[in-house]
């Protein structure tokens, strides 16, 4: 027994010791894994504290769900939730097929020339940073001097919308130009999903007289139900990000009713106001609607015999 | 018959320039505003072309120190950044393409949690502080080193190469680490542009990270320099409702458009060089293993 055991072991080190150069390349990246993403999800902790920073983790009072409790009755999260829940629905009812749609719009482009430069045009606006887009977006709304403006004011007595401003149309510039920028880029890994499919299915297809709209609807669409599952997961998981970076560059004090997501605040009421427990509680309980979302949707498409995401 | 357009082509056709059209006027009525006379471009009704061409909305952005401190900035970030991360992403990748290696799903479990769940804003901002990365360029390039996404991508596209290669390679005596660089690198060119194409759009249009974590000016982004250029006027007129005297207000309207120019005319020139590898890299990393 105690002799098979040591063999038993010395063939785990033996294997150990010829995987060594491996374990080696990986040691730095795991390292980095550890310390940048698996630390901070420990200090996700002090959502459950009253965090003083002066006496760190480890010295601060505990709460218990106190900041949540907080979190949830007070004024203005109630709020932020359902901002956030709004606008990223929005986001994903019209953003999410907006790419699926263009590529194939363009696997219907005979004219392979025409079809690159067009792809090389709509992916552009994924390079732009939002602050650039932003600047843009700001200088085409403007009151007075901008484009939009300029046409608005022929239908409206001379005078222009200050929309940037204005509750009414701001989530629609969110949704807008969210597509603007995303629209090309996610359209590649569809265009790459339609050209993996065998061309010979389509000429089977004509042969027994399919039209051009019938391919796309019996064949290119089922052939691109994967990739469009992955790519749903994954968005559901991203969900309640609702797009920080362009509205922090986007919104302002008199949008915040209707602009001010889960981030924003806790940008605001974390880093600017040093207020660390309840707004991580506000980060934390996003972080886990986001992993519930993911597991969920993967469930389904589990259930709908779809490889899902794991 | 078969190569004949028609009605659908056409109207598919023209709903794509239309697009592309929507797409690329923005950009085109920047440029066109950031080369017209500032007092000129007041008076407005500017579609397609500049009026009252000249350079000095250019020259004010030139003359900007701040300008030129955060294209510094940028620059180091962007390189430092692209190289280490891609390097790290590929030597941690590599092991994970090897079914046979003990303990491989344990690690790939360990960094894809990390896609579904994150400790989030505040502790990352609280062990930037701990690491003492507040206000340097640390914080700019260390949070934003690795994603569990692009290792992935390179993990997928390491398992494609074929292991006869490898196993040559092993019969003459070379070993693992000999072998991922001299073998697996220089045939995994194409993937590894596209990581550090990735990367390096992620650095250089990084704009959080400075205000998340950097005070001192010197050391502020491009973005977070362009961002102030760009806000100032703006934001005080919007909020406060009040409208600045026309000519001043104007005159900063041209020189945002220069400044949105100078940042957007780098990627531009770049862009079409690199497009073939991102196509060809999304399509790798498209197949699943």
């Amino acid at each position: 027994m105690g002799n098979h055991r040591t063999k038993g072991q010395k063939n785990i080190w033996a294997k150990l010791w010829k995987y060594r150069y491996l374990y080696l390349l990986a040691f730095p990246g795991m390292l980095y894994f550890i310390i940048f993403r698996y630390v901070p999800m420990y200090g996700v902790v002090i959502a459950f504290q009253d965090f003083r920073i002066s006496k760190g983790i480890w010295g601060s009072e505990w709460v218990g769900l106190e900041q949540f409790h907080k979190l949830f009755t007070g004024l203005s999260f109630p709020s932020v939730f359902r901002n956030t829940v709004i606008i990223s629905l929005y986001k994903l009812i019209l953003g999410f097929p907006a790419p699926i749609i263009l590529a194939l719009l363009l696997n219907e482009v005979k004219n392979q020339r025409f079809k690159k430069v067009t792809q090389t045009i709509v992916y552009l606006p994924h390079f732009i940073s939002w602050v650039i887009l932003a600047g843009l977006i700001a200088m085409f709304l403007h009151p007075d001097s901008g484009l939009i403006n300029e046409l608005v004011k022929l239908f409206n007595d001379g005078k222009g919308i200050d929309f940037l401003v204005s509750k009414k149309y701001f989530r629609s510039i969110l949704v807008i130009t969210d597509i603007y920028k995303g629209i090309g880029w996610g359209s590649i890994v569809y265009i790459a999903a339609i050209s993996a499919i065998d061309p010979t299915v389509y000429e089977a297809a004509m042969v027994d007289g399919a039209n051009r709209f019938k391919q796309m609807w019996y064949i290119t669409l089922p052939e691109l139900k994967s990739t469009i599952v992955v790519m749903f997961i994954l968005n559901m998981g991203g969900i309640l990000n609702a797009g920080f970076e362009q509205i922090l560059l986007l919104y302002n004090a008199r949008v915040y009713d209707v602009a001010d997501v889960i981030d924003t605040y806790v940008y605001r009421n974390g880093i600017m106001s040093s207020n660390y427990s309840m707004s991580t509680a506000a980060g934390l309980f996003k972080s886990v609607i986001s992993m519930g979302l993911i597991i969920i949707t993967n469930k389904i498409a589990h259930m709908l015999e779809e490889d899902g995401l794991w | 018959m078969k190569n004949k357009k028609n009605i659908y082509d056409y109207i598919i056709i023209f709903i794509l320039v239309l697009i592309s059209l929507v797409m690329l006027y923005p950009f085109w009525h920047e440029m066109m505003y950031s080369f017209s006379d500032p007092v000129d471009a007041a008076t407005g009704g500017m579609f397609l072309l500049p009026r009252g061409f000249n350079l000095k909305s250019y020259w004010s952005v030139l003359r900007n120190k701040s300008v030129w401190t955060g294209f510094r900035v940028s620059v180091i970030v962007t390189l430092t950044g692209t190289v280490a991360g891609v390097m790290l992403s590929a030597m941690l990748a590599y092991p994970l393409s090897k079914k046979r290696m003990p303990g491989r799903n344990v690690l790939i479990s360990l960094i894809f949690f990390t896609m579904l769940f994150g400790g989030g804003m505040i502790p990352n901002y609280l062990l930037a502080k701990k690491l003492k990365l507040i206000d340097s360029y640390g914080a700019l390039i260390l949070p934003g080193l690795l994603s569990a996404w692009n290792i992935f991508i390179m993990k997928n596209a390491f398992a494609g190469i074929p292991a006869s290669l490898e196993e040559s390679a092993r019969i003459d005596g070379a070993n693992d680490l000999t072998i991922f660089f001299h073998i697996v690198l220089p045939l995994s060119k194409a993937v590894l542009a596209t990581i550090a194409l990735f990367t390096a759009v992620g650095y250089w249009n990084d704009y959080f990270s400075t205000i998340l974590y950097i005070v001192s000016k010197d050391r502020w982004s491009l973005q977070a320099v362009l961002r102030e250029i760009l806000s100032n006027a703006q934001s005080a007129m919007s909020a406060s409702g009040i409208s600045v005297r026309a000519e001043e207000a104007i005159s900063s309207e041209t020189v945002k458009a220069a400044t949105v120019m100078v940042a957007t005319v780098p990627i531009l020139l770049v862009y079409p060089f690199v497009q073939k590898y991102f196509i060809k890299g999304v399509m790798i990393g498209s197949v699943k293993g």
